[in-house]
């Protein structure tokens, strides 16, 4: 899979821009359209922006290859009990014994190209008699299919020593002394070579020929289905996520094609940017693990949905787990539970009102006093500040006071107490306060936190109470 | 509003209080401060306030800066200093004399020489001396006040105060009574201060930037480290008189008259030693000049050079600048007794005394010389002596100056880096919490060559829109920092002596290299305060010169120096420089001088004394080059107004083109004192920033007309100085370059191997690559030998070639990767006996594999081993290291290797040593550019002018001067010279990518010739970089 570290930033959808993905600050892969304006492999990031400004660049993200990778292998398992995993970036499949059952070699590898194409996988696929061989041609882009193993040699001759993935000194080493291919590397001597370099090179090239044994461990699907794409820009258009689940379904259905088996509900997981993610459960009256009935009930359920946000992230999950009929709970805590537990508490006002509904109250560093509270989990540590005199209510929305002969007025009069006290802070995100704080007296002594605002129009506010 | 009509009663009614602001904090310290010390003296000044104190954390940095502001200003200025202690209160401490001054600064040099860059460590102890001369303000912190009250009442009694800082916090009234009864506990007066951070409370935004910055983090996210307000500005008085009990601000007054400090008082504190017994400076000074005046002219100087001398001598001592003299004129003798090559530079060239004592090199028997350019009474400013040292032996001079006055008297001077504009979009834009790509797109996004107006042109190409709220706050702040002080780093070469411990001169800090320190005050401070600096810098070409006159000495058994050449002119060496044959030589090596040359065809020394500063942007934005070309050609007419101007500007066809010419120029023709010529030339240097030239020019033109001179001359000359601007050359300057431009210029001429040698050795330096160098010279018929294990030595040397001719061995030293000592073992080793193998090398050298594959890869070993691939083979079957069997030989199989192609053996040449003996590149590819119908450089040569042409070569330069109005400089090389090309704005814009991006350039255009200077305009670029395949190929971009 030569485009693996791209396309699993570029499965979910285009983007206008130039796509790359850098690694150590310098351009590991880039897209079509990125080198269409000079961006190479190698190249510093710096050097990459400079020829494509509106060029976009990710971080290379490893975890997700290798998750992309067990889902290939996953998928892949429906033709053949044998596949095994080439990291970081390869899938061998043992397919001598399916070969009859899946109608010959070209049909197989139909099968295969057009399933990793609809997952949004591009693919060189190349056969050999030794895994070490299959492999090496298709990471040299050769969609070559050797039977015989006497073939073998001369085509592996001619490969380039890259192939070997050693490291850059030792490729380097092999460079300066003019060997560039498998065939020149075996007319040297060959224990000159394992002087200088290393059994490594030379035993990886006798498993390439079958002259050294070269076990796999064979890849075991896991018991439950989870997939995910994360979009390379925000999708504000329910349609436009079905290209990106489309991915999803065929690896699922090859996924349940290779176990057998079906499902009856699998649950489509929306990822915004700052919400918590949009569920969609889709059921279906009878299992099945057919992906064109799958992407049918999809594309009716995006039809009507209403997003609650840009979405950043596609995720299916398919698990055999049995979801459990609702019950009542009491709010009351069961007896004999020590007092002053809070948790049981909340878990049950959550179950019953919705987790959203449940929270605490938390201060955080921020002069403006209407930024100063925010919404935190409940339970929460709550931060100790220091401030002046702060009231406990503030209201939501600053009330306008009365000035009667230059005195803010409330119910009557209003006493200023202490103060001024000067807020100006917020410039930043386009909610500048300049306001001179008073604590004040009313006329019932009740205190009250009013402010004189210091632009515009001026005029006096009512901010807070004191409890 | 009412209240607001009830404040304005007040201030009718009862007058402003007198406030001086003790409390405040410039950008010198570092992302706390959000103004300019001089922003905040002017702003101090225009509120009325008696006094200024800058109190910047634990810094005098900014403190010169201030002083200067406020004598323009005429604000008194007090210097002090805020400090934390580590274990106790934040104080304010400021200087009342000279010797409060000198333990304020101690104590500040103490707390930053603890700790590391950028901090300081002081703690309670550190004051139990007292401190004297000094004044004490402790600032409250809410926190263990009275613990911290008592501490400083028992150390500075009757003079210590309490800040009383009123920033209308959650309860002033409350803060107010607690600190009025803490200091009638421990009998502490209170004071007014203002904890001032900026001088306008409109930098808030930035102030707060700065905070964040400081912080790491966002601005969001910096929370209470911010200032809940923007009071902590300098406040108007009206105001203070609202906040503050009247006495607290009669205090701040009454603290201020106390502190009678100035830094004028540093001036004059010269170091003594340089004078024997029985002597005074002037006298001695004058024994020096006389004796050297001796030197300089055997046969006896003119009546006319004496009376210039005794001119320069009497003014020299009226100034008492007999110092600045003694301090260089040693400096050089030392040098001299080293053998290290050095010259004066710059303006010192105008002075016979300097000339006498062998600092500079320009006769005055033979040029004019402007003294007033040099020193001016008017001007009052100590003079600035500039010397240039080899550039690699210049260490040896720094250590003598040490040793000579120790290091607690002699330092670097600092060099203040402040914010450019992408280090402070990077910042700002980190601190508005945009994403590091994004932000060092945007940075990115500003070439080198956009102008800034362009920014929002570029944030749109960039993705970005230019007016959303967050670009225009990113670029609006990070205009602001723009020019903000970051950190002070060390100066090259500016030293400044003083007569007694420096550290109570100025503060001393750690510098971010171990054992190094740097002073808090860079050069302009120095100069401002009038304080003994001397300059050591370092002059590649000089190196290069002495080692080329040593190569010739010895080979010829001869005794040249660079003053036996400079006795006669040789016409064979300025017809070399007529037809621009001029890669390597100093100053006149460049693109641009290359094409000036055949146009102004020097045929004399003066000739290149023009040549050097005409191609300067003053000359050519003045619009002086062409008509001096014209009047020179005779193709224009020369007059002149009066004899007087004719005497000034004969010499130069009639065009003023030195600064100093300019300057007689305005006394002869305007009435000008000299000092006002001086004064005019300052003005021009600056008015481009700062305008202010009108003055002049009115002047000028009055001066012009009263004398005669006709309004069209005078406003001519007057657009030249316009022109001038500040890229005006001295004529001193000028002349001391062309002396090592002529050296230069014969060395190549008649010993161009000794030439090659000494610039390989002396590199880097100048305008060429060695690749460039040893193709010239090759050009030139010199034999170039490849590095050898058997023959090179670390430097370049010379051999004697097959036919008696001169040839150069190229050294290790050009071998990339190679460690300087292996290369020395490697020579050490060879010496008792040739290597016979790669391996015997390898074991008698001591070499690691990795100086063993860097020498493998130059083809060094060929001798030994055959080609490379057999060299690599080898090298890594060698065993290194400490391994038992490391001596024991291993009989293996002999690999056999077909050898390298021609194609190989560059690219591996280039990858070694950035050259290549073999074919030029593009030799190689020549049969495929024909068929693509390109030409060669040299093919290009027949063609006439207009003639549409294709050319292709490999980019060694891209410049965009700053005086080509957008016009880029591309120059290609190919295998028979170079090709110059030009390309348009408009075309930069549609080929922006082939222009960066291309190594190997391909053009198509049209050929524009005026006799020997040849471009090729730009119509399309293509980019054939593919071709070189591996090649790596220099491209120099200059800024």
């Amino acid at each position: 899979m030569p485009q693996l570290p791209l396309e699993i930033f570029l499965r979910g959808s285009s983007t206008p821009e130039p796509f790359a993905v850098e690694e150590r600050h310098c351009v590991f892969v880039c897209d079509r359209k990125a080198s269409a304006r000079g961006v190479r492999a190698g190249m510093a990031v710096a050097a990459a922006l400079a020829l494509a400004p509106r060029l976009r660049v990710a971080l290379r993200d490893p975890a997700t290859e290798t998750e992309a990778l067990l889902g290939v292998a996953g998928w892949a398992a429906q033709f053949t009990p044998g596949v095994a995993l080439e990291f970081p970036d390869g899938v061998l499949l043992e397919v001598s014994g399916s070969l009859k059952l899946f109608g010959g070699l070209e049909s197989l590898l139909e099968r295969l190209r057009q399933g990793l194409a609809e997952m949004g996988w591009s693919s060189v696929l190349a056969g050999a008699p030794t895994p070490r061989a299959a492999f090496w041609f298709a990471l040299v882009g050769k969609q070559k299919f050797i039977g015989e193993s006497a073939e073998l040699e001369p085509v592996l001759a001619a490969l380039p020593l890259e192939v070997l993935r050693c490291n850059d000194e030792t490729l380097a080493a092999f460079e300066a002394i003019g060997v560039r291919t498998l065939g020149e590397l075996r007319a040297l001597p060959r224990e000159g070579v394992a002087r200088r370099f290393g059994q490594g090179p030379l035993a990886e090239l006798d498993r390439a020929l079958g002259q050294l044994p070269d076990p796999r461990n064979f890849f075991v699907p896991p018991a439950r289905f989870g997939a995910a794409i994360e979009l390379p820009a925000e999708v504000t258009r329910a349609e436009a996520l079905l290209f990106a689940a489309r991915r999803l379904i065929v690896q699922l259905a090859g996924f349940l094609a290779a176990r057998s088996g079906g499902v009856q509900r699998f649950v489509l997981s929306l990822g915004h940017r700052d919400k918590a993610p949009t569920e969609i459960a889709i059921g279906l009256v009878a299992p099945s693990r057919d992906a064109e009935h799958f992407t049918l009930l999809v594309r009716e359920r995006f039809a009507s949905l209403e997003l609650a946000g840009p979405v950043r992230e596609l995720a299916l999950k398919a698990d055999d787990v049995v979801p459990l009929p609702d019950r009542n709970l009491g709010l009351v805590l069961e007896q004999g539970k020590p007092p002053g537990q809070w948790e049981p508490l909340v878990e049950r006002l959550r179950a019953r009102l919705g987790s959203e509904a449940v929270c605490g109250i938390a201060s955080r560093a921020e002069h403006r006093p209407e930024r100063a509270g925010v919404i935190a989990d409940a339970g929460q540590k709550r931060l100790q500040l220091d401030f002046g005199e702060r009231p406990f209510w503030l209201l939501e929305f600053p009330r306008p006071l009365a000035e009667i002969g230059a005195v803010p007025s409330l119910e009557g009069p209003l006493e200023l107490l202490v103060g001024p006290e000067r807020i100006e802070s917020g410039w930043w995100d386009g909610d500048d306060v300049a306001r001179d704080y008073f604590v004040a007296r009313m006329q019932n002594e009740a205190l009250v936190w009013i402010y004189r605002e210091r632009r515009g129009e001026g005029g006096w506010y009512l901010h807070g109470v004191f409890a | 509003m009412v209240s607001a009509r009830r404040f304005r009663l007040k201030s009718v009614y009862s007058p402003l209080p007198a406030y001086a602001e003790l409390h405040c904090l410039s950008n010198f310290t570092f992302l706390r401060g959000a103004s300019h010390p001089e922003e905040l003296v002017k702003r101090a000044a225009g509120l009325g306030y008696s006094a200024l104190a800058v109190t910047d954390e634990c810094s005098l940095a900014g403190a010169v800066r201030a002083h200067v502001a406020a004598k323009d200003v005429g604000l008194p200025l007090i210097i002090g200093s805020e400090i934390r202690l580590q274990d106790g209160p934040r104080l304010v401490l400021l200087a009342t004399d000279r010797e409060g001054y000198g333990n304020l600064s101690e104590l500040i040099t103490r707390g930053r020489r603890r700790a590391k860059k950028g901090g300081y460590s002081l703690c309670r102890g550190d004051l139990d001396g007292g401190l004297p001369g000094c004044l004490v303000l402790l600032v409250p912190h809410g926190k263990h006040d009275a613990e911290h009250a008592r501490c400083v009442a028992e150390r500075f009694a009757d003079r210590a105060w309490i800040a009383a800082e009123l920033l209308q916090g959650p309860d002033d009234r409350a803060q107010l009574a607690a600190l009025r009864e803490l200091g009638k506990t421990y009998g502490l007066p209170l004071v007014a201060s203002g904890d001032v951070h900026m001088h306008l409370r409109s930098r808030r935004p930035l102030q707060d930037t700065l905070t964040a910055i400081r912080l790491r983090k966002t601005v969001r996210a910096s929370g209470h480290a911010l200032f809940p307000n923007a009071e902590r500005h300098l406040r108007l008085r009206m105001r203070l008189a609202q906040i503050y009990p009247a006495e607290l601000l009669t205090e701040t007054a009454r603290i201020a008259g106390r502190c009678r400090f100035s830094l004028e008082e540093l001036r004059y504190e010269y170091p003594e030693e340089l004078v024997p017994e029985g002597e005074t400076p002037t006298s001695w000074l004058r024994k020096l000049a006389e004796e050297g005046l001796q030197r300089r002219f055997p046969a006896g100087a003119s009546q006319k050079i004496h009376d210039l001398m005794e001119r320069e001598l009497s003014l020299i001592a009226e100034l008492r600048y007999e110092p600045f003299f003694l301090t260089v004129h040693d400096i050089v003798r030392y040098a001299r007794s080293q053998r290290i090559l050095c010259q004066g530079r710059g303006s010192a060239a105008n002075s016979a005394v300097c000339y006498a004592l062998g600092i500079t090199e320009v006769n005055p028997a033979k040029q004019e010389l402007l003294f007033e350019r040099f020193i001016s009474k008017e001007r009052n400013e100590p003079p600035d002596i500039d010397v240039d040292f080899e550039h690699q032996r210049r260490e040896e001079v720094i250590q003598y100056v040490y040793d000579k006055y120790g290091r607690e008297r002699a330092a670097l001077a600092a060099t203040l880096i402040t914010y450019q504009p992408k280090s402070a979009l990077r910042d700002v834009g980190k601190a508005l919490g945009l994403d590091a790509l994004q932000v060092d797109r945007i940075a990115k996004s500003i070439a080198w060559w956009d102008d800034r107006r362009e920014l929002a042109t570029r944030l749109r190409d960039a993705g970005f829109d230019p007016e959303s709220p967050v670009m225009l706050r990113l670029v609006g702040l990070a205009s602001a920092l723009l020019g903000f002080p970051r950190h002070l780093s060390q100066h090259v070469g500016g030293f400044v002596i003083s007569r007694g411990a420096l550290a109570r001169l100025v503060p001393i800090e750690n510098a971010a290299m171990p054992e190094r320190s740097v002073i808090q005050w860079d050069k302009d401070d120095l100069e401002n305060l009038g304080l003994l600096k001397v300059d050591v810098l370092a002059l590649g070409m000089l190196s290069a010169i002495r080692r080329a006159l040593d190569f010739v000495n010895e080979l010829h058994g001869s005794a040249i120096t660079m003053d036996s050449l400079l006795r006669e002119e040789d016409p064979a060496v300025y017809e070399m420089m007529q037809h621009a044959d001029t890669i390597g030589v100093f100053q006149i090596e460049s693109r641009a001088q290359m094409s000036m040359l055949p146009r102004l065809k020097p045929k004399h020394f003066y000739d290149l004394v023009i040549e050097i500063a005409i191609v300067r942007p003053g000359p050519i934005q003045g619009d002086m080059v062409h008509p001096y070309l014209r009047r020179r050609a005779g193709t224009d007419p020369i007059d002149y107004p009066n004899e007087a101007v004719r005497k000034v500007l004969e010499r130069t066809c009639g065009v003023p083109i030195f600064q100093e010419q300019v300057m007689q120029l305005a006394v002869v023709a305007a009435g000008f004192t000299p000092g006002e010529a001086d004064q005019l030339r300052r003005a021009m240097a600056a008015w481009r920033r700062k305008g202010g030239l009108e003055p002049f020019h009115k002047k000028l033109m009055d001066g012009m007309r009263k004398n005669g001179i006709s309004a069209e001359f005078a406003e001519r000359i007057y657009r030249q100085i316009l022109g001038f601007g500040e890229y005006g050359f001295p004529e001193s300057h000028s002349v001391s370059f062309a002396l090592l431009a002529y050296v230069s210029a014969w060395l190549k001429r008649h010993e161009p191997a000794a030439f090659l040698a000494a610039l390989l050795n002396s590199q880097p330096m100048g305008f060429y690559t060695p690749s460039q160098l040893v193709q010239d010279a090759r050009r030139h018929g010199v034999e170039v030998r490849p590095v050898d294990a058997l023959a090179s030595e670390w430097d370049c040397t010379l051999e004697t070639g097959a036919d008696a001719r001169i040839a150069v061995r190229l050294g290790f030293l050009l071998v990339q990767g190679l460690s300087r000592e292996g290369a020395e073992r490697v020579v050490g080793a060879r010496r008792d006996r040739l290597f016979d193998s790669v391996e015997d090398l390898a074991r008698r050298a001591e070499l690691n594999r990795h100086d063993l594959k860097c020498l493998a890869a130059t083809g060094a070993f060929e001798p030994l081993s055959g080609h490379r691939r057999h060299a690599f083979w080898q090298v890594a079957g060698i065993e290194t290291g400490a391994h038992i069997l490391r001596d024991a030989p291993v009989a293996e199989t002999p690999a056999v290797f077909s050898p390298p192609t021609e194609g190989e053996n560059l690219v591996a040449d280039y990858a070694s040593t950035g050259l290549t003996l073999g074919r030029h590149p593009l030799a190689l590819l020549r049969a495929h550019l024909s068929r693509m119908r390109f030409a060669t450089a040299d093919e290009l040569k027949l063609l006439p002018g207009g003639t549409r042409a294709r050319a292709a070569g490999i980019v060694t330069g891209r410049q965009r001067p700053s005086t080509a109005s957008g016009t880029v400089f591309v120059t290609l090389e190919d295998e028979t010279g170079y090709v110059n090309v030009i390309v348009w704005p408009h075309l930069i814009e549609r080929q922006r990518r082939e222009l960066l991006g291309a190594r190997l350039m391909g053009v198509e255009g049209v050929l524009e010739r005026e006799g020997e200077v040849m471009h090729l305009v730009a119509r399309r670029l293509t980019d054939h970089s593919a071709l070189l395949g591996e090649l790596v190929t220099l491209s120099r971009d200059f800024h």
